[in-house]
């Protein structure tokens, strides 16, 4: 699975059941690298993508349940932490900015050796900007 | 630019204006507005959209109102380190009524004290700045005292708090919309939920109902804390929706709120969890040796991080940046 999730500077996701911020930029970007592939998201995530016609999105409650090796998971609602054996990759886009959250990103890409024994590799780190957004950073990790 | 915008809009303020003082809720308080979300909107809707901000306005003043009764500070837990608690399920309490897609502001005049009241906005773009902040210095919000601490970031305890951001409707030094607030309550109480709102804002193009009501005790010069309440307008709250306090508070500083007079407490510097982004605290924080950085031991991340590589360090926060380590993103030590 090809995790991906957007984070604030506080490791937050979301706040009172929605999500922290929304860029149009980030969503055209994901669905621009999932294309070709198959992109599991939640009803709620769905909408993101309502204008973009992406015909790979599949929705399903637990997205990240559902999507395979391969596949890529765009996770709003859900800690990603349980999932973390499960992620071959990690695609994080950083809005470099601080939101009140209560739903955090619980992995910590820095980390080079844990108790599972999960080791991220940053490829690579690349900012732009988002229609509101003035620098998101996209950063991509693999085992 | 945002002044002839707002000049543009005389005629729907002076309508505002004139409903507001019809309703004998105050000479002299502060009004402005925008027509320019409501261009092209029939004339049905324009009543509407007044009614709905004369709804608003009148509740500032009646304190029995539904809403007004849903907060009280005797609901509110003692300030525990964490920069804001939420209210009311973090429901808002706007009424249908009161959620207009026409933008105006409202600042309430200062009471017999010189402290503010409640500053509300329908925010849109039309409200928001296109020039940077101007100095805000000249004003002198109750309980103000320039006072300077190791422990807070920046060193002054106090800032020029606003009640409506800058980045949301552009309001300088405007004195009805300046209380005096701590470091902490502007940086991580209020700061992040304004970004919140101005990021929907601008992606969007939608309004958002915005309230925030300094909270004073008795005759206390210095808030307690400040009372927010946000919703967006087009999409009935499903983009923003909070009810929350945010504390008027600093860790490791007391403050005397009838004076504004402050100390340092040796509570602080025994304390095991400074929690928040108190960037000069002390307590206990584990150290990942592994990874160069040091969180809060209740931090979730630290489940999975082998205990060969775990450090406990007990003092100064700033003195562990100074020596390399990076502040976990996710516990925000």
């Amino acid at each position: 699975m090809i995790l991906i999730a957007c984070v604030d500077d506080d490791g937050g996701m979301m706040f009172n059941k929605r999500r922290q911020s929304r860029d149009s930029a980030v969503t055209k970007r994901i669905a621009d690298i999932s294309a070709g592939g198959v992109l599991w998201v939640s009803g709620y995530t769905e909408e993101l993508f309502a204008d973009l016609g992406c015909s790979n999105i599949r929705v399903a409650d637990d997205p990240a349940l559902c999507a395979g090796p391969g596949e890529f998971c765009f996770l709003e609602e859900t800690s990603p932490g349980e999932f973390a054996d499960r992620a071959e990759k990690l695609v994080i886009f950083r809005w470099n900015r601080r939101y009140p959250s209560d739903v955090k990103f619980d992995i910590d890409p820095d980390e080079k050796e844990t108790v599972d024994g999960y080791r991220w590799k940053k490829e690579s780190s690349a900012d732009f900007a988002g229609t509101s957004h003035e620098k998101i950073t996209e950063e991509i990790y693999t085992k | 630019m945002r002044m002839s915008i707002k000049k543009t809009a005389a005629l729907s303020v002076m309508i505002v204006c004139l409903l507001f003082t019809g309703c004998g809720t105050g000479a002299g308080s502060s009004v402005s507005g925008s027509s320019a979300s409501a261009a092209g909107s029939s004339s049905a809707s324009a009543s509407q959209d007044t009614a709905a901000v004369s709804s608003v306005l009148q509740e500032q003043q009646q304190t029995s109102s539904p809403s007004r009764k849903t907060f009280s500070l005797k609901h509110i837990p003692a300030f525990k380190n964490k920069p804001y608690v939420t209210v009311n399920g973090n429901d808002p309490t706007f009424t249908k009524k009161q959620l207009t897609a026409k933008a105006y502001e409202h600042y309430s005049p200062l009471d017999s004290e010189g402290r503010c009241g409640t500053a509300v906005a329908s925010i849109g773009k039309e409200l928001m700045p296109t020039e940077k902040r101007g100095s805000i210095g000249s004003v002198r919000p109750t309980g103000w005292h320039l006072v300077k601490y190791d422990i807070v970031e920046g060193k002054y305890l106090y800032n020029r708090c606003h009640l409506i951001g800058y980045q949301l409707t552009g309001e300088n030094a405007n004195s009805r919309n300046l209380i005096t607030g701590t470091r902490y309550l502007n940086v991580d109480g209020m700061l992040p939920f304004e970004n919140m709102v101005a990021d929907y804002i601008k992606e969007t193009g939608n309004h958002v109902l915005y309230r925030v009501t300094p909270v004073f005790k008795g005759e206390n010069l210095v808030a307690s804390g400040v009372h927010m309440e946000a919703e967006s307008v087009e999409d009935h709250g499903k983009g923003i929706s909070f009810n929350i306090y945010a504390y008027d508070a600093q860790p490791g500083v007391k403050i005397d709120y009838a004076t504004g007079d402050s100390h340092l407490t040796g509570k602080s510097a025994g304390s095991s969890d400074t929690g928040g982004a108190d960037k000069n605290a002390r307590g206990t924080y584990i150290i990942n040796t592994n990874t160069g950085k040091f969180h809060k031991p209740s931090c979730y991340v630290l489940s999975r991080t082998k205990d060969k590589n775990k450090k406990k360090y007990k003092g100064y926060r700033k003195k562990l940046i100074e020596e390399g380590y990076e502040p976990c993103k996710i516990c925000n030590p």
